[in-house]
């Protein structure tokens, strides 16, 4: 094959990346580095890390930081134990194809209505008049409804729904595609049932539950939406930059959005270490 | 640009391979194949062959060498634009397809009329007799059907020079046997060029009118099936074509024109063919197991020692007994009228003639490897 | 279908988290008949208002029924194009990038992880550089905008699924088609692509799913009505919330129940075929 079409078929790919990701990428690094922008010629002023310094230096980003990156997490940890049981026992304990297929389809219809929809579709259930308050209420378990909605809970809730998945689906292709006889292989070497599951199934699943862990935690860090509507007031990083790119302070804005950026990569880089994702998807 | 030989179906010219910056699957091979020949390349598994093949496909790239297919340069010529046909190792029948439009494939790829495109398939299917198959799945298909598809597709084609990767190598004893005969009929029949790779020596005596043992890359000797048995170039090549046994020597002396060697398990002698002074040399000795014989008739022998008898293989018409002494263990090829009266453990004598041993100084093609290394294997 | 009982703990599992899972569009399918304003219990009363009534003149906002809500139908239709223009682009650029990037070809770990950079980039950032971007090059937001920039984010994850899903026989059936005079214009069509249009077929759906669905980065990059996503959000922030949106929730549901329905339905023709 003539090496010129290799690089012909890239291009498409290259142009997306290099316009819609790269550049972008690269105009909040500078920016982040500016000290003002002005809206009408967009001309950029000045070369500075004053954004970074006063980012640093400022009493909650600690409690911001902390709150973004521990959420993100708990709500990875949160959808992981929920759906790799799922997973297993979809790929495992289903004997039936078309059934798996039908479970898949039924995960994905959620998806399908529109987010905003989806979150308040909450509130008859976990709000003051919903069905669990009142439910715990007239068990005579509580007196007063609990605050379930606007607050952490109803947080973590609402995410698990939105991302289970996307922590799912990577984890469950993962383990379908484990060929039965390493299974069998590890049986017959006396292995006991949870040795088997931990050495053969589980790390085999690995990619797949990386895969899982990237999409959950770098969605929940850069979903500012979700925390913002439901979670009391929480004060993340997402939220900032929102709420600073709303009142038009651009560098501020986009130096925090680096800083975010940053913190997905360095995720991504430790997850990476886990599982040599290249190696998977195509020999070196 | 050196001439290039005309009548040649292949020439290969200092091909080298690289496999990222490490492996070396081709080191400088040259070699050249002649029209209508049955060629055979002989080499262990991870020797290159396949490389080999794909490279005079045109699936794979090379980093350096030349290569004419029928005289033209196949440099920058795409597979499709060659004049060949490749058969891989694991048949590649399309799935998607049923038999007939697998066969069909090559010739709807030309571009030839429906009615020619018929009468070649079922042509095909008869030859590799396969008739009424046309419209199976492959699916439904045995391995075996599965490769008379594949080569079926690839004969319809009609092309000048035929690749076979392996393609006797997954099957068994009695199905090998079978497929030899078959090739060597079609061989006849079609008169194009065959290129066939095995691991399996069996195949590559029987089958080939010429040749080539590879060895991780390069290649140990080329010639006729006669010329690589009996007279073997490198200790590789002797051990790798036919059952040989090679004791590691040195040359002692030379006494007109036999060459006296010690070795550890007695001194012995050898015709030398060639004309250079061995003598002093750190060689193999080596001894084929039919050429050995054993108690009464090794007495007329000039070279002799008593060996015990430690095991055996029966080979049916023959039983290959191993007799043993110090730490050298020799495989004699005995007659199974006589294999019958021996008992283990005892002490035979056995013995063989100096012109039918040989001498072979090479270890192999590679450098850099002793005489040792490459007799037991490294 | 048989309910076969083995495992059956494992079954309870399942149906216990689909059941949470599914349990707000349960409650919305079963509020947008409440009678009631309120986006909560109790039901006051039964009744087809928010999806059919005809709005009554000093109606806004989330009170007009669904069906006489131009500005969302609007917003929907856009949604649709949208969402469907990113399918096809992601299905093309997942196929094409994944067929060749199997080749050793230099650079093509830098391609990767560039690619795979697009499903890292949080959508904040991504939607926030594409419009500061924009405005930087002098270019106007347009209907293409949030499509590549859903492309962007779909491309990664469609793509490490096809390369996933890639059999190295793909390869050997490709060479043994170009050894029978196939050029690879012919190869592509008459061997790869119907080896892969399965998983062809999926990543236009992904692309199309992540697309729908895709809030942050595309609120960024909208003009105008904007897409349904970012309509209703809008909606959200700006008018009471009512039961209206229940109604419109429960016509996604149906539409994407039935979509999927079908769906299923060749889907089992196709393996039957086969």
């Amino acid at each position: 094959m003539a090496k010129y079409t290799n690089y012909l078929m890239l291009l498409p790919g290259l142009i997306l990346c290099v316009f819609f990701l790269i550049i972008p990428t690269a105009i909040i690094l500078r920016i982040g580095f500016s000290e003002s922008v002005s809206t009408a010629e967009f001309e950029i002023h000045g070369l500075t890390i004053e954004n970074y310094v006063k980012f640093f230096t400022a009493p909650q980003t600690l409690k911001i930081l902390a709150n973004t990156f521990g959420t993100a997490l708990l709500s990875c940890l949160i959808c992981f134990i929920v759906a790799y049981p799922f997973a297993y026992f979809l790929t495992f304990h289903v004997e039936n194809e078309k059934l798996k297929a039908y479970v898949i389809s039924l995960l994905m219809v959620p998806f399908l209505i529109d987010w905003s929809i989806r979150t308040i579709a909450w509130i008859p259930i976990l709000g003051d008049k919903g069905i669990v308050n009142s439910a715990l209420m007239s068990l005579g378990v509580i007196e007063n409804p609990l605050n379930l909605l606007f607050s952490q809970t109803g947080l973590h809730i609402i995410w698990l729904q939105t991302y289970i998945l996307f922590m799912e689906f990577p984890i469950y292709l993962a383990l379908s595609r484990i060929d039965p006889e390493l299974i069998q292989a590890a049986k017959v070497l006396k292995a006991p049932p949870h040795r088997v599951f931990y050495e053969i199934t589980f790390k085999l699943s690995l990619p797949g539950v990386i895969c899982g862990w990237i999409f959950v935690f770098v969605s929940t860090l850069g979903d500012y939406l979700t925390p913002g509507l439901w979670a009391g007031g929480l004060q993340t990083l997402g939220l900032s930059i929102s709420t600073y790119f709303g009142k038009n302070v651009w560098p501020y804005a986009c130096a925090l959005s680096t800083i975010m950026v940053v913190i997905a990569l360095v995720a991504l880089y430790i997850l990476l270490k886990i599982v040599d994702i290249k190696k998977l998807i195509y020999e070196s | 640009m050196g001439g290039i030989p005309l009548g040649k179906a292949i020439v290969v010219k200092n091909m080298v391979k690289w496999y990222g910056k490490e492996v070396l699957a081709l080191n400088k091979i040259s070699f050249e194949v002649d029209e209508g020949e049955f060629f055979v390349v002989i080499g262990p598994s991870g020797c290159g062959k396949s490389t080999l093949m794909r490279i005079l496909a045109g699936i794979l790239d090379y980093n350096s060498g030349e290569l004419y297919i029928q005289g033209q340069n196949m440099k920058d010529v795409p597979p499709h634009k060659r004049d060949l046909s490749l058969m891989l190792e694991t048949y590649a029948v399309f799935p998607h397809m049923n038999v007939f439009y697998n066969i069909a494939f090559g010739l709807r790829m030309m571009r030839k009329d429906k009615e020619y495109i018929k009468r070649k398939v079922k042509e095909a299917l008869e030859l590799v007799e396969m008739s009424g198959f046309e419209n199976r799945s492959p699916l439904e298909l045995s391995g075996g059907q599965r490769q008379r598809v594949a080569l079926a597709r690839s004969l319809v084609i009609e092309p000048s020079v035929l690749l076979l990767d392996e393609p006797i190598s997954h099957v068994d004893y009695m199905l090998q046997r079978k497929l030899m005969e078959d090739f060597k009929i079609l061989h006849k029949k079609l008169g194009i060029t065959f290129i066939l790779t095995t691991h399996m020596q069996e195949h590559a005596l029987t089958l080939a009118d010429r040749m080539v043992v590879m060895n991780t890359g390069v290649i140990e000797q080329i010639g006729t099936p006669d010329e690589v048995y009996r007279t073997p170039k490198t200790v590789f090549a002797a051990r790798f074509v036919g059952d040989i046994n090679l004791v590691p020597g040195e040359v002692v002396s030379k006494e007109e024109k036999e060459y006296i060697v010690k070795t550890d398990v007695g001194e012995f002698r050898s015709l030398s063919l060639n004309e250079d002074d061995l003598v002093g040399k750190k060689l193999a000795y080596a001894i084929r197991p039919e050429f050995i014989k054993v108690d009464n008739d090794a007495k007329a022998c000039e070279n002799k020692l008593k060996g015990k008898l430690v095991r055996y293989y029966f080979f049916g018409n023959y039983v290959e007994c191993v007799f043993a002494k110090d730490n050298v263990e020799l495989k004699v090829a005995v007659p199974a009228e006589q294999a019958i009266k021996l008992r283990f453990d005892r002490k035979y004598l056995i013995g063989w003639r100096s012109d039918e041993s040989m001498l072979i100084e090479k270890p192999s093609v590679i450098e850099g490897l002793n005489i040792e290394d490459v007799i037991y294997g490294k | 279908m048989k309910l076969n009982v083995k495992h059956l703990p494992s079954k309870i599992y399942i149906a216990i988290v689909i059941v949470i899972i599914y349990l707000p569009i349960i409650m919305l399918v079963l509020l947008s008949f409440n009678a009631s304003a309120n986006v909560t219990f109790p039901i006051t009363g039964w009744t087809l208002d928010w999806y059919i009534a005809e709005p009554e003149p000093y109606e806004y906002g989330s009170y007009i029924s669904v069906l006489y809500d131009q500005s969302f139908w609007k917003a929907l239709t856009n949604s649709v194009y949208v969402s469907v223009a990113a399918g096809l682009l992601t299905c093309f650029i997942v196929t094409m990038t994944a067929l060749t990037l199997r080749r050793r070809i230099p650079g093509r770990d830098i391609l990767f992880y560039m690619i795979l950079l697009g499903f890292i980039v949080p959508g904040i950032t991504l939607g926030l550089g594409n419009l500061l971007s924009h405005r930087l090059l002098g270019l106007h937001l347009s209907f293409w905008t949030p499509v590549m920039l859903d492309v962007v984010f779909a491309v990664p994850f469609g793509l490490v699924l096809m390369m996933a899903r890639f059999e190295a026989k793909l390869m050997e059936y490709e060479n043994t088609a170009s050894c029978l005079k196939a050029n690879p214009l012919r190869v592509f069509r008459h061997i790869t692509l119907p080896l892969i249009i399965w998983e062809v077929i999926c990543a236009g759906i992904f692309g199309f799913l992540l697309a729908w669905s895709e809030v942050i980065r595309t609120s960024f990059v909208i003009h105008g009505t904007g897409v349904l996503s970012t309509f209703i959000l809008m909606e959200l922030q700006i008018n009471p919330i009512t039961t209206k949106w229940y109604a419109a929730g429960t016509i996604l549901t149906t539409v994407s129940i039935a979509g999927l329905v079908i769906f299923a339905w060749i889907l089992s023709r196709e393996t039957a075929r086969k």
